[in-house]
């Protein structure tokens, strides 16, 4: 029997935190290098500068913004130093954060240094120094399964993935969503052959509409553009991997999402408003899809795979999974769990899934990934419209 | 990492019982679970079909449960994955190859 709680940051509202990072935001690309510097003299702090943030406009402008507000507001930070060019969109970024967050926020800025990158290294390092100790008070505490929001992606898949890693995610996720979690499956274009059965499980008539329509303008883009996905979705490891069509591998994707029915279809990087199980309408490129979780306040994700995919958020832990016998014995320090047992039928899902609910449990109270260890993570910003 | 099956006690036996597997009942195709050649021990349901292999396939592969014409869909999971560009004999290695998508304007 897995302990159904686990040892998290509790915040004054909202989700709790599986981890309490001191996120050093870089909000444009003007201050990234100055943003970088800071957080190297930081201690324990995370580093994510986007290089956009000007010259944005509509959507797209919206869009970044959202992305930028959601990482700040992720439970994982602990406190969040923004690092930005002008006051007013600092601020406005500052008080994204602040609704959904309860995370101290700072904002230092180049309109308060007249231009003067120095002092804005300065200001920001002494801010970010403040942050760092008062975020040091957190303290783990026990709390319920119910507390968790977690995203599910694949990357690199091969026909295991499909046999046996997706399915035993599935399994996961289902155990999480009967204790009262979220959990969130992205990547549209990966529904794509496997949307009448998604649609059929939407828990009203209308998310299955909104499910296939999503599909339906991916799928109207691709045709637009006069591409063959294959070589792209399915990838080259894919092919390698014995997949042979999008269909094929959507089939096969889509056992990550379990079996109970989709609570709703969220907007990219959008937060959920329900609990259990939700699809996230997203680009199917994990690090653009994983950030749309991290901004949509997933704090830890089960990443499946099947010769290996050494990508990893920043933000939220990343937990490696894969079903291939020969990964897995090539990848130990990579990989942070084998269900070749799965495939080869030597041990049940059930059985599994116990096992790798319990992982995630000990991640989720503060264990390190193989990714974490490594020191490996990043976030990784859409962008739906051209520059001004 | 962890790896589960070193924790519970196993059967040996279940480990070489086959060598494929075939997903749903419906599906036209059987999944490699190693790199496979000559006659192989598919898993279909809850009996072990012998399939002979025109041309090695391997792990994770896919191979033809029967002879098909150009122009079939093939179902894996119990559902299409694409059309076969050519016939394809029982044993065949079925990939990018013989079967294309039928979506995104890829095939139409």
């Amino acid at each position: 029997m897995v302990d159904p709680s686990f040892l998290g940051f509790p915040r004054r509202f909202g989700r709790a935190g599986v981890r309490n990072h001191v996120l050093v935001l870089g909000i444009n690309g003007l201050v990234a290098p100055a943003a970088s510097q800071a957080a190297a003299r930081i201690a324990g702090s995370r580093l994510v500068a986007t290089p956009y943030g000007r010259g944005q406009f509509g959507a797209d402008k919206a869009l970044h913004f959202l992305q930028l507000a959601g990482i700040g507001a992720n439970p994982n930070n602990g406190a969040v130093l923004i690092v930005g060019a002008d006051r007013k969109s600092a601020d406005a970024v500052a008080e994204a954060i602040a609704q959904r967050s309860p995370a101290p926020v700072e904002a230092v800025t180049l309109d308060d240094t007249q231009e003067d990158a120095h002092e804005l290294v300065a200001r920001a390092v002494r801010a970010g120094t403040r942050l760092a100790r008062e975020a040091s008070h957190g303290r783990r505490v026990r709390l319920p399964l119910s507390e968790l929001y977690l995203g599910l992606e694949c990357g690199h898949s091969d026909a295991s993935s499909g046999l046996a890693a997706n399915p035993l995610a599935g399994a996961v996720a289902d155990r999480l969503v009967e204790a009262g979690a979220t959990c969130v499956v992205g990547e549209t274009l990966e529904w794509l052959g496997a949307e009448d059965a998604l649609s059929a499980r939407g828990a009203d008539g209308t998310i299955g509409r909104r499910i296939a329509a999503a599909v339906m303008a991916r799928e109207r883009a691709v045709t637009a553009a006069g591409v063959d996905l294959l070589g792209d979705n399915p990838g080259e490891e894919n092919i390698r991997g014995g997949l042979s069509t999008i269909e094929e591998k959507s089939l096969g994707a889509i056992a990550k999402a379990g079996r109970h029915p989709v609570t709703d279809m969220l907007g990219f990087a959008q937060p959920p408003s329900g609990r259990g199980l939700h699809l996230m309408d997203g680009p199917s490129y994990s690090p653009e899809s994983m950030t749309g979780f991290v901004a949509s306040g997933t704090q830890m994700i089960l990443f499946t795979t099947g010769p290996g995919n050494s990508y990893c958020s920043l933000i939220a832990p990343t937990f490696k999974l894969s079903a291939n016998p020969a990964a897995c014995a090539r990848l130990d320090g990579q990989l942070d769990f084998d269900a070749g047992a799965v495939l080869q039928g030597r041990l049940s899902l059930d059985a599994a899934a116990g096992h790798l609910l319990a992982e995630l449990i000990a991640v989720a109270s503060g264990t390190l990934t193989w990714g974490e260890a490594a020191g490996q993570g990043a976030e990784c910003f859409t962008r739906i419209g051209p520059s001004l | 990492m962890l790896h589960p099956h070193r924790a519970v006690a196993v059967s040996g036996a279940a480990e070489s019982g086959w060598d494929a597997v075939r997903i749903a009942a419906a599906d036209d195709v059987a999944v490699a679970l190693r790199d496979l050649s000559g006659t192989v021990r598919v898993l279909c349901g809850a009996g072990i079909e012998e399939v002979a292999l025109a041309q090695p396939v391997p792990f994770g592969h896919k191979f033809a449960l029967a002879d098909l014409a150009a122009g079939d869909a093939v179902r894996k999971y119990g559902a299409p994955i694409g059309r076969l560009t050519r016939a394809v004999r029982r044993g065949e290695h079925v990939h990018v190859h013989n079967l294309k998508s039928r979506r995104a304007g890829a095939g139409g």
